[in-house]
């Protein structure tokens, strides 16, 4: 007589169902509440009225609150001291003829490329790029904001918030750095009162001083490390600059 | 050249050949038009526009020139790779984005002599068959960029630019276009995304060769400043006879810019693989500063690999293999790629036994950080970790396992990204710990704990009861 062995199959379960396998085996008196509260509101409540329930990380409250959205904040130019320095951004018919120049430069269905030209310009003149110059760009390029708005997050040599009367921007680069950047631009900050403290040389690179005459920025190989440290101040190109001649390059244009 | 007289304090050297920076720094020099003429500037643009264009391709072939930007790559070659049954538009970009931290050469070169790069242009231009050329200007030039603009509109007035070229048929217009401070840019894929108006994301090779399909997707041809006025001194002295200059393989002049610790840093253009580092770095360069020793030299600009001053390479294959030291290595493309390095662009940063090389190290990941474009993740994640371990290793709060994480992540980057820009941001740091790792794991202890404030809060949340 044979016998036959009878190995129990193991029994496999589909953890996705499992839910449904509970549900099922609920006892029919145990029928969720019906939901009388929108769930889209529900933080506030728990926000303002119930403070035991949950315990909330203050850092993680951005989640729950209505914020400007990353791209809503990259667009928007935060005020600084320097606001002042410059002219609210408007369309002069000067800005329009050097756009069509520069617009021509390039081929006709290629209107795209003169993007970067036509923001340099609205920089120069206007010393930031602000939201509506952006929609200006735009239109005249005949390309969705967003296109604009991604180079301008991109490149360090565009910002959006208005910088001081006089810009100063010192390489941080290695020969630079051995020649003595850091010290000068720490004397710079210290003739010119600005605070740096926490400016994430990333993100947001520029400081500026309280009385929005002046503010800094890290610049990365201005390409002239023979002549280390160097630096720009506006458009004008400095070498040489050792950290105890800061006093005399100030000077030189507060005279 | 005897009759050239050059500003007090700023005669080349001896051992310097100079052609490119023939004017710079000149007395009596400036940047009209009239004054390069009256040098018999331009000379070469009516020779050349009364050639066939394949003969200047030909004698740029025969000279051996090799792209100055970085990747010594035979212009010739490059400008040979033009699809011959093209029927699109072809460009030409002068990739004047000199970003590469130690080199400023091209800054010269466009703040003194612009018209020898318009000059070299049309000749390029006239050799491809471009009829829009444009110069990739970066944006901390201003100045450079008003003077080349200027420049361009007297030679377009005397028409060496514009229609009809001196009455040869040939059209040509030149523009300037200013970049916005993004080191990505000199890369010549990504310069062409920048020049399209757009994020300047490198374009991944195959398929896209700037020479088949480049800027608008038409075949482009991208040279650097110095390549392309060397251009022009081929067709002045012939290729045969520019061949000879430098060594085999290795020919013509380059200008070697040296910074960093050194008594005179400076430019110096000199033939090819004619002067080692000795030659260089005592006799041009005057020495390290009193009371100091050489410690370390980077070669080619900073994503070059560090060489050690006191190490020695054996160059050359078999039998042919001699040891050479280092300072008795010339400066040439071959000889610094067998001894691990490459020539790059030129810019020799000096450091000597005041540095740190932690310092060092530190300085240079937050460049790559800060220039990664974000494209490739490990780039743009890989150099941000490099960032934060330098930064430790820095401040003194890193362990000896810190400086192996390091090296592990360099080696995970290198050639796993689309462009160059992943192998310039890893090499630097694999070099400095090949070479110093002693010194590096000497700023380190066992005794620390890494734990980040960010971890810490991380912690500290955690551990309070919901």
């Amino acid at each position: 007589m044979s016998t036959r062995i009878v190995v129990p199959r193991p029994r496999v379960i589909d953890r996705s169902r499992l839910s449904y396998i509970r549900l099922r085996s609920a006892s029919p008196l145990q029928v969720p509440r019906p939901r009388l509260i929108d769930r889209s509101q529900l933080i506030y409540l728990t926000l303002g009225k119930v403070p035991q329930a949950r315990k909330i990380n203050p850092a993680h409250v951005h989640y729950l609150r209505p914020e400007p959205s990353v791209l809503e904040k990259n667009i928007l130019s935060p005020e600084t001291p320097g606001t002042e320095n410059f002219e609210p951004f408007a369309i002069t018919p000067q800005l329009e003829q050097e756009a069509d120049r520069r617009i021509a430069q390039y081929p006709d269905d290629q209107k795209r490329s003169a993007v970067l030209p036509l923001l340099h310009e609205v920089q120069h003149r206007f010393g930031f790029i602000s939201p509506e110059s952006i929609d200006w760009v735009a239109q005249k390029l005949d390309i969705a904001p967003i296109k604009v708005v991604e180079v301008v997050t991109f490149y360090p040599g565009f910002r959006q918030k208005a910088p001081g009367k006089l810009h100063f921007r010192v390489c941080r680069t290695l020969s630079c750095a051995m020649g003595g950047s850091y010290e000068l631009m720490a004397k710079i900050c210290e003739l010119t009162g600005i605070d740096r403290g926490s400016a994430d040389t990333h993100k947001d690179p520029i400081s500026v001083s309280p009385c929005g005459k002046f503010s800094v920025e890290y610049a990365e190989c201005l390409a002239s490390c023979g002549t280390a440290p160097v630096c720009l101040v506006n458009d004008d190109f400095h070498e040489g600059v050792l950290p105890e001649k800061a006093q005399e390059l100030i000077a030189q244009y507060n005279g | 050249m005897s009759d050239i007289t050059y500003l007090p304090g700023k005669e080349p050297h001896a051992n310097e050949h100079r052609l490119i920076f023939k004017n710079v720094d000149r007395q009596g020099w400036d940047t009209s038009i009239d004054t390069y003429i009256k040098d018999g500037g331009y000379e070469m643009l009516k020779k050349g526009l009364g050639m066939e264009p394949k003969a200047i391709i030909d004698e740029v072939k025969t000279s051996g020139l090799r792209g100055r930007g970085g990747a010594g790559f035979p212009t010739g070659i490059k400008w040979g790779f033009i699809p011959p049954d093209n029927q699109k538009p072809v460009y030409l970009i002068c990739n004047c984005d000199e970003s590469e931290p130690g080199t400023f050469k091209d800054r010269y070169i466009v703040h003194q002599d612009p018209h020898q790069l318009i000059e070299g242009m049309i000749l390029s231009a006239f050799a491809v068959g471009a009829h829009t050329a444009y110069i990739y200007i970066r944006e901390e030039f201003p100045e450079a960029a008003i003077t080349l603009e200027k420049a361009i509109a007297e030679a377009r007035a005397k028409n060496l630019l514009g229609k009809n070229i001196l009455s040869s048929g040939f059209d040509l217009e030149i523009y300037v276009h200013r970049g916005a401070a993004a080191y990505i840019c000199g890369e010549e894929t990504g310069l062409i995304e920048s020049l399209e108006g757009k994020r300047p994301y490198p374009r991944i090779k195959p398929p896209y060769f700037p020479a088949a399909m480049g800027l608008y997707m038409a075949p482009t041809i991208v040279n650097n400043v110095e390549s392309l006025c060397h251009v022009v001194h081929i067709l002045r002295m012939g290729g045969d006879e520019y061949v000879k200059l430098g060594t085999p393989r290795n020919s013509g002049t380059r200008i070697l810019c040296v910074s960093g610790d050194v008594k005179k840093p400076g430019y110096f253009e000199v033939q090819v693989g004619k002067v080692t580092f000795r030659e260089l770095l005592y006799e041009m360069c005057g020495g390290p500063k009193d009371g100091r020793e050489f410690k370390a030299v980077i070669p080619g600009g900073s994503s070059s690999k560090v060489l050690r001053c006191e190490e020695s390479f054996k160059i050359g294959r078999g039998d042919e293999a001699k040891d050479i030291t280092f300072w008795d290595l010339p400066l040439d493309f071959d000889t610094l790629a067998a001894a691990g390095s490459m020539a790059g662009s030129g810019g020799v940063i000096v450091m000597d036994d005041s540095r740190r090389m932690s310092w060092v190290l530190n300085n240079i990941t937050h460049f790559y950080a800060h220039e990664s474009c974000g494209q490739c993740t490990p780039c743009r994640e890989g150099s941000t970790w490099m960032k934060k371990v330098s930064d430790r290793i820095e401040d003194g709060s890193a362990t000896p396992e810190d400086v192996k994480t390091l090296e592990e992540i360099a080696y995970q980057i290198d050639g796993k990204t689309v462009c160059a820009f992943g192998e310039a941001s890893a090499w630097p740091v694999e070099a400095m710990i090949d070479k110093f790792r002693e010194e590096l794991v000497g700023e380190t202890s066992e005794k620390n704990d890494f734990k980040s404030a960010e971890r810490l809060e991380q912690e500290k949340f955690l551990s309070t009861s919901f």
